[in-house]
């Protein structure tokens, strides 16, 4: 008999402004609900090492998501007739993640969402504090530009060795390579355009600029930022932290942008400090 | 660093890396890097470093500049390169502007992947 790993892969059919999303994810363990986020133009598999984790799943139902258009999760039937490209945004992200909590039917969830899922944190914090019980935004903070460029869709490149070259040096060279280069797997079989898409919320319509410090921090926000991230700089997220009431700020040596999947074990030994506080105060 | 030398060291290993010859099979163009002051137009055809031109005459065409200041491409040969210098788009993002693009960009996006494997082994040198 091989060696299973504990994660179940189910699909759920999820409601969300007239339409019905089929959206796949992973779960592993149990105890408080924690989504998990994938970052720009890639999916879930991003956090197999959180999910196969006994000392994370031993308090926490973890569960990854692919968002609409990512991974498993296909896009809605008439993408292909759509009158303008794909772009993200803040509304249809933050609605769709919380209309996949309300399907699945969590009780007050952590989020846990890096770069991009680092990002919407920040907007989960604004309209839905209440239903919430704590955010990690890794690799976020309140604004970070220059990334929604046409070249990661454009018919003279490969879309997907493009995005992978993109992102790969947002990773530290310390970062196992057999990891590094998983993630770089990742990126390379995004679908046309997503990634492209994806990063018109990340550097565009997140703009949270005027409005962090705004924030009531009733529900708590610890961000983690890796010293190798040169998208979302560990000074842009002290800025973004120093602002953001009730929040604490992880600076993560060694490590870059995709931490949960680059270096799995260090990024763990600084989320569990953060995972343990979430149980102790539940 | 960065004399005649030590680019002909780089071509070396360029030219004999093994997964350069399938991942660059079709990396072919002319790419002016800059050191500093010091510049040469590097001639890559099919992901082999075919030539290294210093000295520049009214006919030496490029696709693409990549220039930077010496002390930046330093950081970046280094074995282990500091956060913000270990990577050409790190360099270059705007964010950081460390490393500036000139000309034909495309030609970057459509052969990243080899350039940036070529440009890896500078750090073997």
């Amino acid at each position: 008999m091989g060696k299973i790993e504990p994660i179940t892969g189910r699909y759920v059919w999820v409601p969300y402004n007239g339409t019905e999303y089929r959206i796949f994810f992973e779960e592993a363990g149990q105890g408080i609900p924690m989504v998990c986020l994938h970052t720009a133009g890639t999916d879930s598999r991003e956090w197999r090492h959180q999910l196969c984790d006994p000392a994370i799943n031993a308090n926490f139902r973890v569960i990854a998501i692919d968002i609409p258009r990512h991974g498993k999760s296909i896009p809605p039937y008439d993408w292909y007739k759509e009158d303008e490209e794909y772009k993200l945004t803040a509304e249809f992200y933050m609605g769709i993640v919380m209309a996949f909590c309300h399907a699945l039917e969590l009780d007050k969830p952590v989020i846990l969402g890096s770069s991009m899922g680092g990002n919407i944190c920040l907007h989960l914090a604004e309209k839905h504090e209440d239903e919430l019980r704590a955010l990690i935004a890794v690799e976020a903070c309140e604004h970070s530009l220059g990334w929604h460029i046409d070249w990661l869709r454009h018919s003279h490149i490969h879309g997907g060795e493009a995005a992978a070259q993109s992102v790969f040096g947002l990773m530290a060279p310390q970062s196992p390579d057999k990891y590094r280069w998983e993630t770089w797997w990742y990126y390379a079989q995004g679908g046309p355009g997503i990634f492209k898409g994806d990063l018109y919320f990340y550097s565009q319509d997140h703009d949270f600029r005027g409005r962090t410090e705004k924030l009531s921090g009733k529900v708590p926000m610890y961000y983690m930022t890796g010293v190798y991230d040169f998208a979302c700089t560990p000074e842009m997220t002290e800025e973004s932290a120093a602002k953001t009431k009730n929040s604490e700020c992880i600076i993560m040596e060694e490590i870059g942008h995709f931490p949960m999947s680059e270096n799995p074990e260090l990024f763990n030994s600084y989320l569990m400090p953060v995972l343990d506080k979430i149980v102790a105060a539940s | 660093m960065f004399e005649k030398s030590w680019m002909e060291s780089w071509q070396k290993l360029v030219n004999t890396n093994g997964p350069m010859s399938w991942i660059g099979k079709h990396f072919t163009t002319n790419l002016l890097f800059g050191f500093g002051e010091t510049e040469y137009v590097i001639e890559f055809y099919k992901g082999k470093i075919a030539n290294i031109e210093s000295e520049f005459t009214p006919e030496t065409c490029y696709q693409l500049a990549i220039k930077g200041p010496a002390v930046s491409w330093e950081k970046f040969c280094q074995k282990t390169p500091p956060p913000m210098y270990n990577d050409i788009w790190a360099m270059a993002h705007p964010l950081h502007g460390r490393l500036t693009l000139e000309g034909d960009q495309m030609v970057l996006w459509q052969n990243m992947r080899a350039l940036c494997w070529a440009l890896d082994r500078m750090r073997e040198i």
